[in-house]
Formats: C-alpha cells, sequence, structure tokens
C-alpha cells in the first residue's frame, strides 16, 4: 500500500486517545486506486492506493487504532496501522 | 507523483466551478464570462437545488461558486445551505459590492465557506480602472467584514499589465487586512479577449511575477484547478492542467465545460436539462479528449516537467488549438524577451 503525500506539515498526534476520526475540514471517497482525501483547509489531497481495504466512511465515525474491516488480514492491518499513522500526521485524521 | 493516479480517471471532480447567475453589477474589463445581463433561462431554485443533490451522490469533495456576482441570485443562500447541509465545501467568487454585516453573520454560522473578494490593484486607481469606480473602497469594506469573523478569506487578484507593479503592495495590504492573497492568471476569455492586448501582462511582466511568485511563500496561485502556493503545487505532485480530469465547470444554463475559460459551444460536454452530472462526467467525449490530452510539442522543453504544455484555454483563444502548448507559458516569455533584444540590438 501506498500513498502519494500532499503538502504542508504533520500535526504533533497523542497515541493514546480514545480514537480517531477524518478531521471534519477532511472529506475522503473510494477511487479505482483505493481512497482519495481532501482537506479543504489547503486544500490538500491525499491519493492512497488502499483498493478496498477500508471503506470510505470508515473514519466518519470514531474508531479505535487498532479497529479495521471484519475480515482484514494480518498483514493488511499491519500495513493500515502504519498508514492510520500518516493519516494522524498529516492531519486528515484527528484523535477524539 | 500524483499525476498517475490522475491520469487513472476520477470517478468525479475534486471540485468544480459553478458559475450560478451571469448577472453582475459591474463590467470588470477583463471578466472571463462578459458578466452583466443574466442569461436566458438560467438554471431555477429547483434544479440548483437537484444539482447540489448529484453533486453529493457523485462524491464532489468542494463547489466553487462563480458567476456574474452570486449573492444577486436571491435563492444563493437556499444553494449554498443545500450544498452544507451534504457536507459539500465551498468558495464563493465576490466582487465584494452585496456583502452585509447581516450576510457575514450568516455566512460565519458554517464552516464550510470560504470567500474570495476580487480586487485589482493596491491603488484605488488601478483597481478602479478594471471594476468601476468606487469598487476598491466598497471591496475593502467587505474584506475587512469578512476579516474580523472566522471565515477562510481572500483577495483575489487577476495579473495585468496595469496591477502587475502593485502585486507586492497586494500583499502588503492582504495581510494588514489580515486575510490572504491569490493571484489568478489573465485569460484571454470573455471581455477578457476584446481587452486582451491592452490588459495582457508583458513577457518581463510574467517572468518578474513568477520570481516574486516563488519568493512569496504564502501567496496562492489560482490555475485551473486549485488555489496553490509553489510549495504546495510542488509538494502535491500535480503539475497537469485539471480540467476534465480533478474538476470542470457548470454554466449558468446548466452546460457542463471543461473550464471555466472554455465556456463555448465546441467545448460543451452536455446539459444538466439533458443528462445527469454523472452521466457528463463519465461519458462526454469532450471531457475524454481533455483526459487524453498530450502536448507533443512540448515534450522537448526542459520545463515539460513542470507544467505537461501549460493552459489549453489560452492556447485555444491565442491559437484555436490546445494540442499547441501554452503560447504564453514562461519559457515562451523568456525566448520572446530574447529575440525582442536580438531585434534591437540588430537595428
Amino acid at each position: 500500500m501506498r500513498n502519494s503525500q500532499s503538502t504542508a506539515s504533520a500535526g504533533c498526534t497523542e497515541m493514546a486517545a480514545a480514537g480517531i476520526k477524518l478531521h471534519p475540514s477532511c472529506r475522503a471517497r473510494q477511487e479505482r486506486f483505493g481512497l482519495l482525501f481532501y482537506d479543504c483547509r489547503g486544500p490538500r489531497l491525499l491519493f492512497a492506493e488502499t483498493g478496498t481495504l477500508l471503506p470510505a466512511d470508515f473514519y466518519g465515525t470514531v474508531r479505535s487504532r487498532d479497529e479495521f474491516p471484519a475480515g482484514t488480514s494480518d498483514s493488511a492491518k499491519k500495513a493500515l496501522q502504519k498508514f492510520v499513522t500518516q493519516l494522524l500526521e498529516k492531519g486528515f485524521l484527528r484523535e477524539q | 507523483m500524483s499525476n498517475k493516479y490522475v491520469e487513472m480517471g476520477m470517478r468525479s471532480p475534486v471540485n468544480l466551478t459553478w458559475e450560478v447567475t451571469q448577472a453582475c453589477n459591474l463590467r470588470c474589463s477583463h471578466c472571463l464570462s462578459s458578466s452583466g445581463d443574466p442569461a436566458h433561462n438560467e438554471l431555477s431554485t429547483a434544479e440548483a437545488l437537484d444539482l447540489v443533490e448529484q453533486l453529493h451522490t457523485a462524491g464532489v469533495f468542494q463547489v466553487n461558486f462563480g458567476g456574474g456576482e452570486p449573492f444577486i441570485r436571491p435563492d444563493f443562500e437556499e444553494i449554498l445551505a443545500a450544498c452544507h447541509a451534504r457536507g459539500i465545501m465551498t468558495c464563493i467568487s465576490t466582487n465584494g459590492t452585496l456583502i452585509s454585516p447581516e450576510r457575514v453573520a450568516r455566512l460565519a454560522s458554517n464552516r464550510l465557506v470560504a470567500i474570495q473578494v476580487s480586487l485589482d490593484g493596491a491603488k484605488r486607481e488601478t483597481c478602479d480602472a478594471i471594476r468601476g469606480n468606487g469598487v476598491f473602497d466598497t471591496a475593502i469594506e467587505a474584506v475587512k467584514l469578512l476579516a474580523a469573523t472566522s471565515i477562510p478569506t481572500s483577495i483575489n487578484t487577476v495579473l495585468t499589465a496595469q496591477n502587475a507593479a502593485e502585486i507586492p503592495a497586494m500583499h502588503d495590504l492582504a495581510r494588514s487586512l489580515g486575510v490572504s492573497l491569490r493571484v489568478s492568471r489573465f485569460r484571454p476569455s470573455g471581455r477578457g479577449a476584446d481587452n486582451w492586448e491592452t490588459l495582457r501582462p508583458s513577457p518581463p511582466q510574467l517572468l518578474a511575477f513568477s520570481d516574486w511568485l516563488a519568493a512569496s511563500g504564502d501567496v496562492r496561485t489560482g490555475d485551473s484547478f486549485f488555489s496553490l502556493t509553489t510549495q504546495e503545487r510542488q509538494g502535491l505532485g500535480l503539475n497537469l492542467c485539471g480540467a476534465a480530469k480533478l474538476t470542470c465547470c457548470v454554466s449558468p444554463t446548466g452546460h457542463m465545460y471543461p473550464c471555466a475559460f472554455l465556456q463555448s459551444d465546441r467545448f460543451e460536454a452536455g446539459n444538466l436539462r439533458t443528462s445527469s452530472f454523472q452521466e457528463i462526467w463519465d461519458r462526454s467525449e469532450i471531457y475524454a479528449s481533455f483526459r487524453n490530452l498530450r502536448i507533443h510539442s512540448c515534450e522537448e522543453c526542459q520545463r515539460f516537467d513542470q507544467c505537461h504544455g501549460g493552459c489549453p484555454a489560452v492556447a485555444w483563444h491565442l491559437k484555436n488549438d490546445i494540442n499547441g502548448g501554452d503560447p504564453e507559458c514562461l519559457e515562451r516569455c523568456v525566448t520572446s524577451i530574447a529575440d525582442a533584444n536580438r531585434t534591437a540590438v540588430a537595428a
């Protein structure tokens, strides 16, 4: 899984928060390659080659960092955990 | 690079320009759509609200409202509210003359809106020569009202021969008012075509602006699909025209085009009164041609990786050929200046 990063610096994130959610200034949608994230504050785009691993609305509700869609393999979970960290650093997700 | 994802084809635009009316209370000499009187048979309120629903279903993230002057439409705030109710982000391009404290208070109650106020000079006389007497002062008052709220606000300036020397002062003005500056390229469409020779920046002005922009990190430029700083554009890895790939344009009468600068029959992708938004986005031959557009004549240029041939709309308006590369690109500016110098020496 790869992502083509957009711009701007990351916000520092605490790892022990109750859950994570899409930032209110951000949106996500499914594309052929995976998920397209949009941040109107830049505006910034993030193209993520997630395929169909994550539904676009998955982080529309608060999730724990280790929570992934049912049936996600262990290897995919590892990749997604890294991806979630990147999304937090880039401000597309935020901790609640 | 992000270009490869874009070239795979997006399921819908990331954002789009929606010119909600052609009506305008100003007659700016560079207006890209020759706004003034409303267009015949503009979309009704019901049609506009239906379009908002379609944009939501399509997954469009942001709508950039323009015109004409959007606030002239009595139902504009209703259209805006419908976008916000569906989570669609909005940006309004306004001339600032219809911005009242009451309207600002209403707009500020929603966090999904951003506003650009047009201002075409740091000096009153420069701006008013392009936009009309008294507009500078009115627009400044509008910016002050907006800057006092949480609404992300910017001054939008179209770079012309007349205001090129004032751009740094525009930057200072924007800062002093607590808003950002966005500088748009002047393109020869609408009344801008009629006044092209008078208003077009010279090659030395364009090069000087390019240098200044590179050194002015927080100034945004408005290309065909985004408003970005130089650093953001490089970081994003998007350096190709976004028309029909990441963005598109909806006219006041529901016609769809690749971008706001190509609103003519030749480039009509469809009409929302006869086809759905998604059908037009997916099936338009015009859109397909823009997605497949490759400016081969520019491929040997040292700047090709930075611009991919530049703006097809400028190429069309000046050379009637969208395949020919941007006739006003920076590389051609350099060549043009060198040619002029050689001619002067020879004389």
